[in-house]
C-alpha cells in the first residue's frame, strides 16, 4: 500500500500510527507539537512539517484530532489540508466531531476534487494500541473500500454507514450511552460504599450478570481506589455528551438521563478533572458536592 | 439446627445422599461403608430421597430435639415469574417441596411435577424445615411472612426462612425480627437475574443474615443459581440487590435514549445495537433486549413495575445515606412515565416508550 499520512499524535493518534508502522505501512506524521513525532520517527515514520506537506506527499491521509475546533483548524488554517488537497488525494477524518463540522470538512475537500471519508472510532487507548477499534465510517464508499486494509490493522470491525454525518452521529450516540452508563456506575459504587457494602463485591456481582461489560470491569477497580489514569479524557467525554445533546435538541428527542449525566461531567470539569480519565466523574458523586 | 453430612453411596459413586436420622454420630459412622464429608455448597447436589437398598446413611446430630426427619422438607411461597421456575428446579433435583401461592392455580404445574400443596404460608412453614419466599414487593413479602396465617406463625426453633424477594432494608429487618422471635433462623437472599436465569438455574444470590442458615441453604441455592454471596448482617443483601438494579435501570434508560436518538437522526438502531455489542459497553442485557426494543416489543422477563419499585427503593437507600443520585432520579422518572402509559406489566425495556411522543 501507498504511504499514509497521519495528522494528530495524541493518545489515539500515536497508538494508531505506531500500529500502522508495526504492520509495515510507510507513515508520514504531523503533530501540532512536533516533538511528539520523535517516537514515531524512531519507529520508522517520516515527519511532515505541516498538514499541507503531509497531504502533498501522501495519497491517503488520516486525521485524528481531539475536537471540532482542531479538526477544522487542520483543514482550513494556513498550511492546512486544503492548500494541497485535490484530485487523487484522499482524506479520512477519524476525529470525533459533530455532523455539521464533518459536513463542512467534507464539502471543502470534495469541492477541490479530493475524496473524503469520516471514520470516527469507538474505543480508547488500549483498543487503539491493540488494533481493536470499532470504525464508524461514512462518506465516499470507494474510499472506504480502498481504506479497508488500513482499517483492518487499526480495528476489529468497520461499518459503512452511508452519507457523511452518519458516522459522526453514530459515534456521538454510542458515547452518550457510555457517558450515562459511567454515571450510573459511579452512583452505584458510591451508594454501595455509603451503605456499608464492599464496592469490590459490587464489581464481582456486576461481572456475573446481565449488565457485565468491559468498561465496568476495566475501570471499576481503579475507580474504587480513586485512580483515573486517562484512557479517554473526561473533557472529551463531556464534549461528546454536549454534541449528543445538541443532536437531540435539533431533533426534539427527549434525553433526560443524558442531560443529568452531562451535568455531572460539567461539574467534574469545573473541579479540574478534565484531563483525567472520564471515570473521574465518580469524584463528583463520591464527594457529594454540587450534583443537583 | 440439624446438621447434615453428605456421604457418597458405596453403590453409586455419582450419587450423593442427604439424610437426617436420629442416630448418634458414633452409631452412624459405624454404619457407613464409605465416608466423604463434602463441603457444603462446593458443588450442586442432587437431593434424591433415600432408597431402602442403599445401606449408607448419614449421621445427623442435632443440637435441638431431633425429629423423625426424612430428607429436608423445603417450602416455597410465591410462584410468579421467578418462584415457579425456581421451585421447579428444586423439584426436578428430587427435593421434597411444598408450595403455596396466593392464586392457587399457579401451583398446579408444580403439583403435577410432584410438589405438595398447603393452603397457607403458615401451614407450609409448619410442615417444612426450610421455607423459601419469592414475593413481588415489600408489601407482599411482609404479608406472607408476618400476616394472618403467615409463615412466621408456622415457624419454630430448628426451622429456617429464606426470603429471596427484593425488598428494602427496613422491610427485611422487620421480617427478620418476626421470624427470629419464633426461634427460627432468617436469611435474606434476593437474586440478580430474571426469568431465563431462573429457568436455567443461573441466578446470583445476594444473601445476608444467619450464617448457619446460609450454609444449610447453600445446596438449594446451588440448585437454583450459579453463584452466591454472603454479605453479613440483614440489610446488606437487600442493599446490594438495590444497587445492582439501580445501575441496571439507569443503563436501560440510557440505552433507550441512544436507540431513540439514533432512529430520530436517520440511523438504523439495529446497527447501533451491533456497534455497542462490539465495544467497551457491550453488555448481555443490550444484546438480548436491543433487537426486540427496536421492534417495539417488550416480552416480560422483568416487569417494568418491579424495576421502578427497585429504583424507588434505591433512591430511598441513597436518601438514607444523604447521597445525591441525579442520574438514577432522572431514570426513575422515565419508568414512572412508562407506568402511567400502562406499561407496568411489560418488560422493563418498555421504558423506551416513555421517551416517545406517543405509544408505538
Amino acid at each position: 500500500m501507498e504511504e499514509i499520512g497521519f495528522l494528530g499524535l495524541g493518545i489515539m493518534g500515536k497508538a494508531m500510527s505506531m500500529n500502522l508502522l508495526s504492520h509495515g505501512f510507510k507513515v508520514t506524521v504531523w503533530n501540532r507539537t512536533l516533538s511528539r513525532c520523535d517516537e514515531l520517527v524512531e519507529h520508522g515514520a517520516t515527519v511532515g512539517e505541516t498538514p499541507a506537506a503531509v497531504i502533498k506527499k501522501c495519497k491517503y491521509t488520516i486525521a485524528m484530532l481531539s475536537d471540532p475546533a482542531a479538526a477544522l483548524s487542520v483543514v482550513f488554517d494556513k498550511d492546512g489540508v486544503l492548500e494541497q488537497i485535490g484530485s487523487g488525494k484522499n482524506y479520512i477524518d477519524m476525529s470525533t466531531v459533530d455532523a455539521e463540522t464533518s459536513s463542512k470538512i467534507s464539502e471543502a475537500i470534495t469541492s477541490k476534487g479530493g475524496c473524503f471519508l469520516e471514520a470516527p472510532v469507538s474505543g480508547s487507548k488500549k483498543p487503539a494500541e491493540d488494533g481493536q477499534l470499532v470504525i464508524l465510517a461514512a462518506g465516499e464508499k470507494a474510499l472506504y473500500d480502498a481504506a479497508l486494509p488500513v482499517f483492518d490493522v487499526l480495528g476489529k470491525k468497520s461499518f459503512f454507514l452511508g452519507q457523511v454525518g452518519n458516522g459522526a452521529k453514530m459515534k456521538l450516540v454510542v458515547n452518550m450511552t457510555m457517558g450515562s452508563m459511567m454515571n450510573a456506575f459511579s452512583e452505584g459504587i458510591v451508594l454501595a460504599d455509603k451503605s456499608g457494602l464492599n464496592p469490590q463485591i459490587l464489581l464481582d456481582v456486576l461481572d456475573l450478570g446481565a449488565i457485565a461489560n468491559p468498561m465496568f470491569k476495566m475501570k471499576g477497580p481503579s475507580m474504587i481506589q480513586g485512580n483515573y489514569p486517562p484512557a479517554f479524557p473526561l473533557k472529551h467525554q463531556q464534549k461528546d455528551m454536549r454534541l449528543a445533546l445538541a443532536l437531540g435538541d435539533e431533533n426534539s428527542v427527549a434525553m433526560p438521563v443524558a442531560a443529568a449525566s452531562n451535568e455531572a461531567f460539567k461539574k467534574a470539569r469545573s473541579m479540574g478533572l478534565g484531563d483525567l480519565d472520564f471515570s473521574a466523574v465518580h469524584e463528583t458523586v463520591a464527594s457529594g458536592k454540587g450534583s443537583s | 439446627m440439624v446438621k447434615i453430612l453428605m456421604v457418597r453411596a458405596s453403590y453409586n459413586p455419582n450419587l450423593y445422599l442427604s439424610y437426617a436420622a436420629p442416630l448418634s454420630p458414633q452409631k452412624a459412622m459405624s454404619m457407613c461403608s464409605s465416608f466423604f464429608p463434602v463441603q457444603f455448597g462446593a458443588k450442586p447436589i442432587s437431593c434424591s430421597p433415600i432408597k431402602p437398598q442403599f445401606c449408607v446413611q448419614v449421621a445427623a446430630f442435632s443440637s435441638q430435639e431431633s425429629k423423625d426427619e426424612l430428607p429436608t422438607r423445603v417450602g416455597f411461597l410465591g410462584l410468579g415469574i421467578m418462584g415457579s421456575p425456581m421451585a421447579q428446579n428444586l423439584i426436578r433435583a428430587g427435593c421434597d417441596v411444598t408450595v403455596w401461592n396466593r392464586t392457587k392455580s399457579k401451583c398446579d404445574p408444580l403439583i403435577s411435577l410432584g410438589a405438595k400443596y398447603k393452603p397457607s404460608p403458615e401451614e407450609v412453614a409448619a410442615s417444612c424445615d426450610i421455607t423459601f419466599a419469592m414475593l413481588a414487593d415489600p408489601e407482599s413479602a411482609v404479608d406472607v411472612a408476618c400476616g394472618k396465617q403467615g409463615a412466621a406463625s408456622g415457624m419454630s426453633p430448628g426451622k429456617g426462612y429464606v426470603d429471596v424477594s427484593t425488598v428494602d432494608g427496613p422491610t427485611s429487618s422487620l421480617i427478620s425480627a418476626r421470624i427470629q422471635s419464633t426461634g427460627a433462623l432468617f436469611l435474606e437472599a434476593p437474586v440478580s437475574g430474571s426469568k431465563k436465569p431462573a429457568e436455567d438455574g443461573k441466578l446470583i444470590f445476594l444473601t445476608a443474615g444467619d450464617k448457619s442458615l446460609y450454609e444449610t441453604a447453600a445446596p438449594y441455592l446451588d440448585l437454583m443459581g450459579k453463584s452466591r454471596f454472603y454479605l453479613g448482617e440483614v440489610g446488606n443483601g437487600a442493599a446490594m440487590k438495590l444497587v445492582v438494579n439501580m445501575i441496571m435501570g439507569s443503563m436501560m434508560a440510557s440505552f433507550s435514549e441512544g436507540l431513540l436518538l439514533s432512529e430520530k437522526v436517520g440511523l438504523d438502531p439495529s446497527i447501533l445495537v451491533e456497534v455497542i455489542s462490539q465495544g467497551a459497553i457491550s453488555a448481555p442485557m443490550y444484546s438480548m433486549k436491543g433487537p426486540s426494543m427496536v421492534k417495539s416489543l417488550y416480552p416480560t422477563a422483568f416487569p417494568l413495575k418491579h424495576q421502578q419499585k427497585d429504583l424507588r427503593l434505591a433512591l430511598g437507600l441513597a436518601e438514607s445515606v444523604s447521597q445525591p443520585t441525579p442520574v438514577t432520579a432522572a431514570a426513575n422518572e422515565l419508568y414512572k412515565v412508562a407506568k402511567s402509559k400502562g406499561l407496568s406489566d411489560d418488560d422493563f425495556s418498555a421504558v423506551i416508550e416513555a421517551l416517545k411522543a406517543k405509544l408505538q
